[in-house]
């Protein structure tokens, strides 16, 4: 039939009053009798991360004993509190940009794969960088062997940069660069070779993640103390929203968080405390609410819970929306919606059987769609055991998305879950525990002295000690790895090795630029890092002035080390 | 491999195997500390205690460079609580102090408390005697830092130090009672933080109280600031903890201390033996009737004691 | 003088160069120190140098290598040198995370007794460290 029915009895309305007693008399009656029989095959029902119990049924009863309303819980798409969406029209004008990770080697072999993506359909490109430049050194320290172009790309100095720009930015819509604790140098680089490629910066959006705060909180690359990490991160978001009002200078990554094992209530409650210390960090900084909170953006993975992932994003949007206009005040819609990109997280994947992690990105990514995906999408590939890569594995991530956007109807209709009794209570239940961690973490003074006190490092390394036993204990089933586990099944890690002469190659590049370039110029230009490091005037023209003459990237940031000095946690602020 | 000379002459391997074997109660290890003994008294050990949070281990790090700068060569004991369930534990002190990781004349051994109570473990005494033989000048015992009674390590240390830290609440909290009379230097840490003044004021107000109890001649404990993070308020305290050992040494309180601390561990010791020899000697249904309740602990123990040869009877 | 009851195993845990994924490395403390074991950790971004250093003076019966990057075929094998050059070359090495078949052989002519490759369960782990430790103990001559 071309049409729904559109004359379906409607149900008598005094009933639904009645639903509790209702429902506790199918319990008893119909259900109870049953499970009595047929003993239930979980002991407890509970969610995968938060570990709350799952009721067998959610009826009307659940949403009316949450406090449900329609009008405050939800509004419509495009409308305070956004919970269904800020965009007006969801999917339907256009779909969430499809992105995926790039970097690795030397700057030629970035700019080739990256060229391949382009080709693929894809219109966005994420640049990572390797642990040498991520951690603030040049690639001849003797720290960093064996590191070099490993992880993502080495970039040592503006050179390296501009052999990676060898690209079509006519294609190029979107690039995020990630490389938090030395961002002032990685951003002056970008600024730099844009230039020196004449490049018309207002062409497409360059995105830095700048996210030193979860650094410290889970992930680790930091290197200055965390009061200056801050400062240094709020100068990059300053210099921004200045100087180039239509990039984005923050990202707030929650993805990180979750492999850290946070639980979606600590992801958004940890996320938000720390997005509020840049805010707040920035306002400081002469500039208002209205034009700051528009620049802030989290990236948001999901797991396998199809639900928990869900809600989780609806309560993302709706907890943002209350705290910008409930602490903040802001006036602007732009500054009430949270800009997010939705991923599928790597975790879930296993190294076993990597095929069927084709089956749970799949999975996830109809989850993101479903939660309402955010601008971008970006898929991790099915076969991230191997540690970087390979091409075939980027088409089918590529492809996933186009599947879940064209072929499976979830993007037709805004929201279409809302409503649901479970999604509806899960949503909210979940929006009410992040408000209460937040005011605890606001209480404590903030993200700034909760990761100085090691709290959320500690609270991280508890729920990893107990995810690990319930996998380890069976509590949840994971295929592959402690349920349908094929026998004898011994697969290969195939870690990435980068082509064995490209350290060597790099450290002679290094070597040769420190001969030619000037090195009284370089000096003065490092002693300026130095004064403004030392006078808190804005780091990023110092470094662009620096990079500008081949200062090269270790030396900047050593630059600052002197004046900073280095963050060195204790076990306790490392969770462990 | 004569593991006392090693020891004696500084060899790191041979002291670390010492403290392992008098950790683990290992008859090995008591034999070497009778080789040693003679060796040690010469350290001036230097306890640092305080509660959670007042950054202990920031504070330590920053005295260690001090110190170094001063050229004199460093143990550190940095104990953490063991599980009371599992016996397990996480040490992680020392990653506070990598920077020291590669300096020859710093040694850092991670002590779990083993059961003890009171802020130290079991084996801190035997652990700083050893470090004191292989030559190292200061001996810095950095105690638990949780629980009431954290004032163990005054009776092993000749100087303790007292971390305070502002804003922790509860003012007289802020330094534990026993505390007070027995530190000989306070250090208000995260000086920078609100609630400083207070806290000053308020430990001030202790200090003065306690200098008018004591005599004249008695050493007056300096309360000192430092805001370990930035590296700020170090050579203040080294200059204390010297200042006092000078006054121990004038006033013989040094070899009195010393003195003393052996004293503790004998009877510490003593106490461990003689139970532990009453006990292997005990009826085996005394524990049971004691367990039933047949009997009351008082006359259990006074049973105990007539089992030892020529006890007088109850 | 009756020893304590139960003399636990001291690991000591270390990330060696600029590797900072921590997960697997705070799961696996939690785990022995649940196990009754004393875990010393060293921190992150450590050169083989230090950790050999730490391991001496801590006296540890076991050293626990986390690797999730590709520096350990050069860092391991120098750390497992640097040890037996300062009189640690009793101690059982062992590594974890992401690490090649291809590089076990390499590993193990270095020194390393065990590499406990990604997923490896806990309790597999603990078990491995207490049966050595029994048979370590067996070996060496009781003290009377």
């Amino acid at each position: 039939m071309s049409r729904p029915l559109d004359h379906i009895p409607v149900t008598d309305q005094a009933a639904n009053d009645d639903l509790s007693a209702e429902a506790q008399r199918w319990e008893r009656d119909t259900r109870a009798p049953f499970v009595s029989t047929h003993p239930e095959r979980r002991d407890p029902f509970v969610t995968q991360a938060l570990r709350w119990p799952i009721r067998p049924l959610y009826t009307p009863a659940d949403l009316a004993a949450c406090g449900f309303d329609y009008r405050s819980d939800l509004g419509f798409p495009g409308e305070y509190p956004y919970t269904r969406g800020t965009q007006p029209n969801g999917h339907r004008s256009s779909f969430w940009t499809m992105t995926q990770v790039t970097g690795f080697g030397k700057g030629e072999d970035w700019a080739r794969r990256a060229r391949y993506m382009l080709d693929q359909g894809l219109q966005g490109l994420i640049l990572e960088h390797d642990l040498p430049t991520t951690n603030g050194y040049d690639s001849d320290d003797p720290l960093v062997e064996g590191e070099v172009g490993r992880a993502g790309l080495a970039i040592d100095s503006l050179e390296d940069l501009e052999r990676a720009f060898d690209l079509p930015f006519d294609r190029l819509k979107y690039l995020m660069s990630v490389c938090n604790a030395p961002q002032p140098v990685n951003l002056a680089m970008i600024i730099a070779a844009l230039e020196k490629k004449g490049v018309d910066p207002r062409q497409f959006v360059l995105h830095i993640v700048n996210g030193i705060l979860i650094e410290y909180t889970c992930v680790g690359r930091y290197i200055y103390p965390p009061a200056h990490g801050l400062r240094i991160a709020t100068d990059c978001i300053e210099y921004i929203i200045r100087e180039h009002p239509n990039w984005a200078p923050i990202s707030i990554i929650s993805a990180q968080l979750q492999p850290a094992k946070a639980n979606p209530v600590q992801e958004i409650a940890f996320s938000m405390a720390i997005a509020m210390a840049y805010i707040d960090a920035t306002l400081q900084r002469g500039l208002d609410i209205d034009t700051v909170a528009p620049y802030f953006h989290f990236v948001i993975n999901v797991d396998m819970d199809f639900f928990e992932g869900i809600c989780k994003l609806r309560a993302y949007r709706k907890v943002w929306a209350r705290l910008m206009k409930e602490r903040y005040h802001a006036q602007r819609p732009e500054a009430l919606k949270i800009r997010m990109m939705t991923s599928p997280t790597t975790i879930a994947l296993t190294l076993q059987q990597p095929l069927n992690n084709i089956g749970r990105l799949a999975i996830m990514a109809t989850a993101c769609a479903l939660g309402g995906a955010g601008d971008n999408m970006t898929t991790p590939l099915h076969d991230e055991a191997h540690s970087l890569p390979a091409e075939e594995a980027i088409r089918v991530g590529a492809a996933l998305q186009h599947i879940v956007a064209h072929e499976t109807g979830v993007a037709e209709t805004i929201d279409p879950l809302a409503g649901s009794y479970y999604v509806e209570t899960l949503t909210k239940q979940i929006e009410a525990a992040a408000m209460v961690e937040i005011e605890h973490i606001s209480a404590m003074g903030g993200a700034l002295k909760a990761i100085e006190s090691g709290y959320f490092q500690r609270a991280l390394g508890r729920e990893q000690y107990e995810r690990n036993k319930d996998v380890e204990q069976g509590q949840r089933k994971w295929v592959g790895v402690n349920h349908l586990v094929a026998p004898g099944e011994r697969r290969q890690i195939e870690i990435f090795r980068a082509d064995p002469g490209m350290e060597e190659q790099q450290v002679a590049r290094l070597r040769a630029l420190r001969a030619r370039r000037d090195a009284a110029a370089v000096a003065r230009a490092l002693e300026a890092v130095r004064a403004a490091a030392r006078d808190g005037s804005n780091l990023v023209p110092p470094c662009l002035a620096a990079v500008r003459v081949y200062a090269t990237h270790g030396e900047i940031c050593n630059a600052m080390r002197e004046v900073f000095g280095v963050h060195t946690p204790d076990s306790q602020l490392t969770g462990v | 491999m004569d593991l006392a000379a090693e020891l004696l002459a500084g060899k790191v391997a041979a002291g670390a195997r010492a403290i392992r074997w008098l950790e683990d109660g290992d008859r090995r290890g008591q034999e070497l500390l009778r080789q040693i003994f003679a060796a040690s008294g010469r350290a001036h050990i230097v306890g640092v205690t305080g509660p959670p949070g007042a950054g202990k281990s920031t504070l330590v790090d920053m005295l260690i460079t001090e110190l170094r700068a001063r050229e004199r060569r460093v143990g550190v004991l940095a104990i953490d609580p063991s599980s009371p369930f599992t016996g397990g534990a996480i040490l992680g002190d020392r990653v506070r102090m990598s920077r020291h990781a590669l300096d020859a004349g710093v040694f850092i051994r991670s002590m779990g408390t083993r059961g003890a109570a009171g802020g130290l473990a079991r084996a801190t005494y035997d652990a700083a005697t050893v470090l004191d033989a292989m030559g190292y000048q200061v001996v810095i015992v950095e105690t638990v830092g949780v629980g009431q009674d954290e004032i163990d390590v005054v009776a092993l240390a000749h100087t303790t130090i007292i971390v305070a830290v502002p804003g922790l609440g509860d003012e007289v909290q802020a330094v534990k009672a026993g505390l007070m009379e027995a530190g000989e230097l306070f250090v208000i840490n995260k000086a920078d933080r609100d609630g400083f003044e207070q806290t000053r004021r308020h430990l001030e107000l202790l200090l003065h109280l306690r200098a008018h109890r004591q005599d004249a001649a008695s050493w007056q404990p300096p309360l000192l600031t430092a805001v370990a993070s930035r590296g700020e308020g170090a050579a203040a305290i080294a200059d204390a903890v010297d200042a006092h050992r000078a006054y121990l040494e004038a006033s013989g309180g040094f070899a009195d201390q010393s003195g003393r601390r052996c004293e503790q561990q004998f009877l510490m010791l003593a106490r461990e033996a003689v139970l532990g020899r009453v006990l292997e000697q005990a009826p085996p249904q005394l524990l049971a009737a004691v367990r039933e309740r047949r009997i009351d602990p008082y006359s259990a123990a006074q049973h105990l004691l007539q089992g030892l040869a020529g006890a007088p009877a109850a | 003088m009756a020893p304590p009851a139960a003399r636990p195993l001291r690991v000591l845990l270390a990330k060696l160069g600029m590797d900072t994924h921590t997960v697997g490395i705070t799961v696996v403390a939690h785990a022995l120190r649940e196990a009754g074991m004393e875990v010393i950790f060293t921190g992150l971004k450590q050169s083989a140098e230090a950790v050999a250093s730490a391991a001496i003076q801590e006296d540890v019966d076991v050293v626990g290598i986390s690797s999730l990057s590709a520096g350990h075929t050069r860092s391991l094998p120098r750390l497992a040198r640097l040890l037996r050059e300062q009189g640690g070359g009793d101690k059982l090495l062992v590594a974890g995370g992401v690490i090649p078949q291809e590089d076990l052989p390499l590993l193990e002519q270095a020194g390393f007794a065990r590499v406990f490759t990604m997923g490896t369960d806990t309790r597999d782990i603990v078990a491995y460290l207490q049966q050595w430790w029994r048979e370590r103990l067996a070996a060496e001559a009781p003290p009377s």
